[in-house]
Order: structure tokens, then C-alpha cells, then sequence
């Protein structure tokens, strides 16, 4: 049976004075344990006909990862919203960006159409300076009509002067909370309780008011026989309030609900299940239930009421007097308890309780087991806590605890001491028992294609992915589980080296089956990790194929929240490159700007070395050689960092080499290429900055020798581009040996090549506009793409060509649309007729189908029309 | 600062009892008048440690005093060994 119900009573001053206080922006309500601190603000947001929304958090015991802390908070105030919200709820990441979450939580907050409070408790249990640090940006920068409630246990380093002076702040600490002499007395009548006027004034004496001592005594007191001996009593003991009160409140409970607080007091939270397990009962949610609602210091945590906990100072007293009084049984329920989250996924609190029984192999075990899948949810700080929590007898060369180690240090960022982990691990996996090895290796393995990726080593990538090749095998459902998390880790990683090694084939293979088994395991921090990477890999079908797959991933990071996150990066700075090599320079900056934003974070050298590359090709395409060079030269700097060669290292090399060249420091230039090793030097890229060199020295001829094997297909180049530069180059060097037919030539061979994807960026960087100028508009096929990339040489930027994507029009045929490639041009119909081999009325007919297709009443508005929805370049006919 | 252990006192309003003294096995304790006085041999962390016990049991703090002050003389040319 349950203890009767001491109901909250109406603390009308105090309410009042909460009132007085949500006129400014932030409340703080900072109170010894049990002084009623929670109680009085559910008491003020619940009173009935407030026109405000709640959003309200608790703070995790011992909260370390500010992550977790944030995602509670945004998910309260969403919650709290009355507009249904199409994105995803927020996700964790292993690589959190406070700044970013605060902007959001801001973001949503100003979204809310009317009043909000958000009330923050146990704001004590906060381990996380990071975390209060946001918090205190958080709360100077709350938007109007929002109130914030913090209540915590002790002063708390939040720097909120500014709030203060500005008289924003308001303040109730404990001599506020105290009962009145007139509020114990209501406390008591609300209860039940008949005590005389004399009775009461004791108990208040004897409480100093204190409320969780008020209320633990109301509870004895309810039904208790003799209510002036209990107070009589308990006035003459010099016993402390609340272990007095507690002993006696306990005495006064059925064994059964004895049995029940004591024995599930270790649990942080409590559900009917556990109690069961723990006490070797059954039905005790009922109880449970029955508790609550007899206020008896235990609350629901969720609105089904299947999870509680007991009020902290409660939880701490009921624990010691279990070791106490039941100390036999204490570790049984630890084990108990742990199997039971483990089986249920919970494994923090698993590890927590193996831990405090000090099975440390089982703890170390399991650690190492869910490292992955923890640092995935955002629990990367509570690893870190978890593995302090291990005594230092504990050995250090543990493979399980060394792998544990090794995952958190490359999610940090710290590669030197994840390899050293790394090599401790491997060295006493051997020494592992039979059935850890398999999965000690694949771990290890996982770690190693990681810290592979990190550090842009690209050999040997592909022998740690052997164990890609076996099916994800294992003995339960939860051995399935862990494998796939690694399973999809290690194909990310994979995709991603190999793509910077050039194997975009398999890169793309492996991207894709990752991002399905990301999706399949519920993993969308994977998906859109592998997603985001696939845009670069496309570049082995075309650049649109490149940027559909970045808008794709972009959309769905998105929905997630990630718009600004490392993870996206890839697809950001792959996108403004693409935009960039189109000439669209001025959108192409803006993705530059955002992916740097993506990157403040989490800088690894070899994303950071791709933006900065893409930023200098910006600066070259907008004839900014200087500012150029400053990026390509930290682009090489951060090359250095990487154990590799990057994809894109010998573009890197070659353009720096030319910017170089064109700055007049030709001699410098050909230095470096002096000292490049042969197998590097004969590579495209390399061969055409040696073009460019020769050019600058007034070399023309050196510069057709240099360009000979790039233009005959013998040396290897990344892409098109580099072939398109060559012919460029050999342009410029006819050109400039007065050959102008063979000039011209050659740029009508690079305006072919560059007309399926439009890359305008060679022209734009390799001083053209004399050949293009010099090129005879009768003598091109490609008038359309001329015209756009004079408009870039004379320093405009094109429109980006695909976004909001084109409303659907009527295709045009095949025939219409070479046709309407000539409309650009200044070719009349009857040479736009010879030109085709039709006649003249056949041209009209098309014309006359595509303004209507188009519905454009002229050549002007059809041509511009055409532009928007691309059909002007050749690749559109595909 | 001082990272050696070093003896305190610490004195709390009422009487401990059993369950709550539980809570300090590393402290001796010693009821005086209506107090409760806990002495043991601390370092830092052990000393935060106990005064957290003490907050989360909301328990009234009185006094917290070190007893044996290691503090080695900060005069000069003390530092020969002794």
C-alpha cells in the first residue's frame, strides 16, 4: 500500500515572486537537495490557464557529453511547438558543433508563435564546461516572449553578469524555498494530517522549514496513530532530518514496497520490469505507479509512466542503506541490473553497473564492443568518463580498453596516440581468448581503415577491408548489430581513400552498399556520410551525375540538421567545384563559404586541402593569381599532412606550378618542376604547367613538346579538364608561332570537350579570351558555350544552371534540338539550313516548334529560356 | 597546490547515523553536542568527493577544517633535504 498523498500546495509568495521573476529573461533557482526546487516550478508552469508553452529538461545524472544535453533541450522546446515540423528529430554525431546546435535551439525558439518557458533542472549534474558555455551564449541571447528557469544545486559558473546588470536576472535560492510556519500548516491540512497548532510549529522547527524534510514527514505522519508522539519524537532526536525521516517513513511501508525502493534504489531509472527482476516479484509497476501519485519522491520520466526515478537525495539515502543492510546482495543486483540494459541496448548504465561492482573485464568488454555504436550516438565524453572510471591497476596494455583508446582518440582527432593504442591493441588481441579474436580484429580493422581515412594513407587501405569480403556473421542478433555498425563504418572509410585514390569505381561501389546498410541499421549520421562522398566519386560519369548526388545528400543531411556539419562537407566543397569548373563562380562561393562553416569544427587535412583548392581555383578562374596562389601553396602545405598522394594531388601540383609561371616566377616555377621525380613528371597536369612555364620563358615550341603526350593520350590525367588545358596551351603556343589556323583548332577541340559539361573554368584560367576572341563564330559548333565563357573572361559570373530545378517542359526532339544549338549564334536560317543539310523550310518548322515548346516568342527569349533549362549543351541530347 | 593527503575535520549539523555514515567509510567519526564531527586522512579529490556526498545528502555543513597543514616553508635556501 501506498503512503497517502502530501499534495503540492499553493506557495502563493512564492509563485508571485516566480511571476515577478519570467518578467525578465532568466530565472535561476539555485537550492540545496530537497529544498523544493522542482516542485515549485511544476507547481508554477502547471497552474491552470497559463498562455505560455513548457520546455522542459531534466539533466542526466552526471551528464558529460554536451551533446546529449543539447539534443534533450531541442527536442523539449520542438516538442513544445505547436507547428509540426517536417525535418527528422535531431541526431547525434561524433562531431558535435555547439555553436551550431545554440543557433538552432535560437532559431527555434524564435519560431514559437507565443510565450515559452524552458526550464532546465538538475542543471547541477551538467559535467560539461562546453556545455555551460553554450548554455550561457544560449541565454543572453534568448529571443522576446522566452523565460528560461534553471534550477540547480549549487552556484554554477554561467557568466551572466551582462543579464544581471541589465536586470534581466532573477535569483530564489533556499531561504526563499523555506516553508512559513503557515505553509507547513497547509502542507499538513492538504494531507490529512490532524496535528495541533503547537504540533506543527515543532515539526516546522524541527525541519527549519526544509522541504523535502516537510514532505518526508507528512508522509509518516498520515495515518500514523499518534501524530503528536511521532513530532514529539522526532523533535527530541538530534538525528539528521532527512535520515531520520527516512528511516521512519521506511518502517511504516509494507515489506513489499520496502523490498521495492531498496533494492531498485541503484537504478538511475526504474521500470516495472526491473523491479520485478530485482526483487524477484511481480507486477510492481503498479506500485511504482501508486508511488507517484502519492507524490512519495518518485516521478515518471515519459508521458506513458514506464520509467522513473526517485528523487536524487531519496535514490542516495535508500542505496547506502541497501549496501548497509542487504550488503550480500548488493553486486547480484549490479550484475542484474547490467544484463538487463545490456540486453536492452542501454549500455552506458550496463557498463555503469559492471563497473561498480568492479567486473572490470566485463565492463572493458562491452566498452569495446559498443565504442563505435556509443561515439555514433554522441556519447563520445561519457567514453571518456567510462574509461577514467577503470582503476589504475587495471592493466594498460588491455587490447579491449587499448581499442576503446583507439576509437575515441580518432574521433577526436588525435592520430598519433589513436596508432599507438591502435599497435597496443593489435600486439594482445593474439593473446585474446579464442572467441573475442574474430571481433577484436574486425574492431581493430575498423579503427585502422578510419585512422586511414583521417590521415589520407591510402596504401594498405584495402587489406584492412578484407574482412568486408565475409558476410556479417555472429551468434545472436546483437553480434549482427555490432558487425553491420562496423561493417558500414569501415565501407564509409573505404569509399572515401579509395576515392582520393582515384579507384572511384570501387569508391562508388562501396559508398553505395554502405550508405543501403547505413539506412538498413538505422544509421543516417553513415548514410549521409557516404552520401555526401558519393558526389565526388560520381565524377567517373559526369559532373551533372556529381552534383544531382551533392544535392541529394545535401537534402537529406538537411533533414537532420547537419546543413553546416563536417560530415557534409564532401558534398558542399565537390559541389562549388563543380559550380566553379561551370563558371558559376558567385554560387560556387557561397558553397565554399558554407563548407567552411561545415569545417570549423572538424578540419582534417585532407577535406580542408580540397577546399582550399576549390577556393583557389575561384581566385584563377577570376583572374586573382596572387590570391591563387596563396591557396593552391596552403593546399600543398596540408598535402604534407597526408601519408598519400590525394586524387587530385598532381591538379594541385600543376596548377600551382602554372599560377606561379604567370606571376612571373617562371625561374621558381621551373625549380620545382626540376625537382619533381620523373614518375610525377610525366603525369598531364605536370606536363601542362610545364607548357605554361615554357610559354611565360617565350618558349612556344617547348611548350608544344610538353603538351605532346597529354594531347596523343599517352601520359595519365585526372579528367577532361586537363585535356582541354593542353589544347588550350597548344592554342596559345600556335598562336603565338603565328599558326593561327592550327590555334584555332585546337580551342574548337576544347570547347568540344568541354561542352557536355560546360567547364568553363580551363578558359577562364588559362588567359584565353585572345584565342576565343580570335575564334571566327562560323568556324565553332559550340557558339553557345563561346558566348558564356567571354561572359566569365570579362569577369561575370554564369547563373547556376540547376537549381530551383527547371519546371517540366515538353522534350524537345532531337532534330529541334540542333536546330536550336544554332540559335545562339548569329548563323541566319538559310546557314543554319546548309549548315544541317536541310532546307530552309525544315528549319523554320523546327524554330517555329521550339519558341512553342519553350514558349518563347522570339530567338532572344528561346535562346535564354534554353539556358535556364540547359539544353544549349551538347550533353543534354543524352 | 598541496596534492599530499592531509587529516581534516569536518563538522556537520546533527547526528549521523548509521545509513548516512555509511557514506563516509574512509572517516571516523565522533558525535559532539549536536553535531557530528568526521575526521580522516584526505587528498583533494577524496576531500570533494566527501563534501559532494555530504550536498547529495543534504546534509548541514558546519565547518571543514585541515588539520595538519603540510605547507613546506616557502622560505629561501630551505629546500635542503632535512
Amino acid at each position: 500500500m501506498a503512503p497517502a498523498a502530501p499534495r503540492l500546495i499553493d506557495r502563493g509568495d512564492l509563485l508571485a515572486a516566480l511571476d515577478r521573476a519570467a518578467a525578465g529573461k532568466v530565472t535561476i533557482i539555485s537550492a540545496p537537495a530537497g529544498s523544493g526546487k522542482t516542485s515549485l516550478m511544476r507547481a508554477w508552469a502547471d497552474r491552470p490557464g497559463q498562455p505560455h508553452r513548457l520546455a522542459a529538461v531534466q539533466v542526466q545524472r552526471d551528464q558529460h557529453d554536451a551533446q546529449l544535453f543539447w539534443l534533450a533541450l531541442i527536442n523539449a522546446v520542438r516538442h513544445a511547438s505547436s507547428v509540426a515540423s517536417r525535418a527528422e528529430p535531431p541526431a547525434a554525431t561524433p562531431d558535435f558543433n555547439g555553436q551550431a546546435m545554440v543557433d538552432r535551439v535560437l532559431l527555434e525558439l524564435a519560431d514559437h508563435r507565443g510565450r515559452v518557458i524552458l526550464v532546465i533542472d538538475d542543471l547541477h549534474e551538467l559535467n560539461s564546461p562546453e556545455a555551460l558555455a553554450q548554455l550561457t551564449r544560449l541565454l543572453t541571447n534568448l529571443p522576446p516572449r522566452v523565460h528560461a528557469i534553471l534550477a540547480t544545486r549549487r552556484d554554477l559558473q554561467l557568466r551572466l553578469h551582462q543579464l544581471r546588470l541589465a536586470g534581466e536576472l532573477a535569483e530564489i535560492r533556499a531561504a526563499d524555498l523555506r516553508f512559513t510556519e503557515r505553509e507547513t500548516r497547509e502542507l499538513l491540512d492538504a494531507s490529512g494530517i490532524a496535528l495541533s497548532e503547537a504540533g506543527a510549529a515543532l515539526l516546522h522547527q524541527r525541519t527549519e522549514g526544509w522541504a523535502a524534510g516537510l514532505r518526508l514527514a507528512a508522509i509518516s505522519l498520515a495515518g500514523h496513530p499518534d501524530p503528536e508522539r511521532f513530532v514529539a519524537e522526532f523533535s527530541g532526536s538530534n538525528r539528521t532530518v532527512a535520515e531520520y525521516l527516512m528511516a521512519e517513513m521506511l518502517e511504516r511501508q509494507p515489506d513489499d514496497v520496502q523490498q521495492l525502493l531498496l533494492r531498485t534504489s541503484l537504478l538511475d531509472r526504474v521500470n516495472g520490469e526491473l523491479a520485478d527482476l530485482l526483487t524477484g516479484r511481480s507486477g510492481l509497476e503498479r506500485i511504482l505507479l501508486e508511488l507517484e501519485d502519492a507524490n512519495a519522491f518518485v516521478v515518471s520520466l515519459d508521458p506513458e509512466r514506464t520509467w522513473f526515478r526517485y528523487h536524487h537525495l531519496f535514490g542516495d539515502l535508500l542505496r547506502l542503506e541497501l549496501r548497509r543492510t542487504q550488503p550480500e546482495e548488493v553486486r547480484a543486483l549490479h550484475r542484474r541490473a547490467a544484463d538487463w540494459f545490456t540486453e536492452h541496448g542501454q549500455i552506458v548504465d550496463a557498463i555503469r553497473h559492471r563497473q561498480t561492482v568492479g567486473d572490470w573485464p566485463g565492463a572493458a568488454r562491452l566498452l569495446a564492443d559498443h565504442a563505435f555504436s556509443l561515439t555514433l550516438d554522441g556519447h563520445l565524453q561519457t567514453i571518456q568518463a567510462l574509461l577514467r572510471a577503470f582503476p589504475p591497476g587495471v592493466p594498460a596494455d588491455d587490447p579491449e580498453l587499448a581499442l576503446v583508446r583507439a576509437t575515441s582518440d580518432v574521433f577526436q582527432g588525435r592520430l598519433d596516440e589513436a596508432a599507438a593504442h591502435l599497435a597496443v591493441a593489435e600486439l594482445h588481441a593474439e593473446t585474446a581468448p579464442a572467441d573475442r579474436q574474430r571481433r577484436l580484429r574486425v574492431a581493430i580493422a575498423s579503427v585502422k581503415l578510419s585512422l586511414a581515412r583521417r590521415r589520407g594513407h591510402l596504401a594498405g587501405v584495402a587489406e584492412q577491408a578484407r574482412f568486408l569480403a565475409s558476410p556479417v556473421t555472429g551468434q545472436s542478433d546483437e553480434d549482427i548489430a555490432l558487425g553491420s555498425v562496423l561493417r558500414a563504418v569501415a565501407l564509409y572509410n573505404l569509399g572515401i581513400v579509395e576515392s582520393w585514390a582515384l579507384g572511384l569505381e570501387d569508391a562508388e561501389r562501396h559508398l553505395q552498399e554502405g550508405a543501403v546498410l547505413a539506412r538498413e541499421i538505422g544509421r543516417p549520421y553513415l548514410e549521409v556520410g557516404c552520401l555526401a562522398q558519393l558526389g565526388f566519386a560520381a565524377r567517373i560519369h559526369s559532373f551533372a551525375t556529381s552534383r544531382r548526388r551533392c544535392y541529394k545528400a545535401i537534402a537529406l543531411a538537411g533533414r537532420y540538421g547537419w546543413d553546416t556539419h563536417p560530415i557534409i562537407a564532401p558534398a558542399l566543397v565537390t559541389l562549388a567545384a563543380n559550380m566553379i569548373w561551370a563558371g558559376e563562380f558567385d554560387e560556387g562561393e557561397r558553397w565554399l563559404q558554407r563548407t567552411a562553416r561545415a569545417l570549423q569544427t572538424d578540419a582534417s587535412p585532407g577535406i580542408s586541402q580540397l577546399l582550399h583548392m576549390a577556393t583557389g581555383m575561384l581566385h584563377a578562374g577570376r583572374g586573382r593569381h596572387r590570391e591563387a596562389l596563396e591557396e593552391f601553396s596552403t593546399a600543398e602545405r596540408l598535402q604534407t599532412q597526408l601519408a598519400g598522394w590525394h586524387t587530385l594531388a598532381s591538379q594541385l601540383a600543376g596548377w600551382t606550378l602554372a599560377t606561379q609561371a604567370r606571376l612571373g616566377m617562371s625561374g621558381e616555377a621551373g625549380a620545382c618542376l626540376a625537382a619533381l621525380a620523373d614518375e610525377r613528371a610525366n603525369l598531364g597536369e605536370i606536363r601542362n604547367a610545364a607548357a605554361l612555364i615554357c610559354l611565360a620563358e617565350g618558349n612556344p615550341a617547348g611548350a608544344l613538346g610538353a603538351l605532346h603526350d597529354v594531347l596523343d593520350g599517352t601520359a595519365p590525367v585526372i579528367g577532361d579538364g586537363t585535356i582541354i588545358e593542353a589544347h588550350l596551351l597548344s592554342a596559345l603556343a600556335h598562336h603565338k608561332l603565328g599558326d593561327h589556323r592550327a590555334a584555332n583548332q585546337a580551342t574548337e577541340r576544347a570547347l568540344a570537350l568541354a561542352e557536355p559539361d560546360r567547364l568553363v573554368l580551363p578558359f577562364a584560367m588559362k588567359g584565353s579570351r585572345e584565342l576565343l576572341e580570335a575564334l571566327p563564330r562560323h568556324e565553332t559548333a559550340h557558339a553557345a558555350l563561346l558566348t558564356d565563357i567571354l561572359d566569365v573572361v570579362h569577369g561575370s559570373s554564369l547563373m547556376a544552371r540547376d537549381q530551383p530545378p527547371p519546371p517540366p517542359t515538353e522534350d524537345l526532339s532531337p532534330s529541334e534540338l540542333r536546330v536550336l544549338r544554332y540559335l545562339p549564334t548569329n548563323f541566319s536560317r538559310p546557314e543554319i539550313a546548309r549548315e544541317l543539310s536541310v532546307s530552309v523550310n525544315t528549319v523554320n518548322t523546327h524554330i517555329r516548334n521550339i519558341y512553342a515548346k519553350l514558349q518563347a516568342s522570339d530567338r532572344s527569349a528561346a535562346v535564354e529560356r534554353a539556358r535556364e533549362l540547359r539544353l544549349l549543351s551538347a550533353g543534354a541530347t543524352r | 597546490m598541496d596534492q599530499a593527503p592531509a587529516l581534516y575535520t569536518i563538522r556537520i549539523n546533527g547526528h549521523l547515523g548509521a545509513t548516512a555514515l555509511s557514506a563516509f567509510p574512509a572517516m571516523v567519526s565522533q558525535l559532539q553536542g549536536a553535531e557530528t564531527v568526521l575526521t580522516g586522512r584526505l587528498d583533494r579529490s577524496a576531500l570533494y568527493g566527501v563534501l559532494a556526498e555530504i550536498e547529495a545528502l543534504g546534509l548541514d555543513l558546519v565547518e571543514v577544517r585541515q588539520l595538519t597543514p603540510q605547507r613546506k616553508s616557502p622560505e629561501p635556501g630551505d629546500s635542503r633535504p632535512p
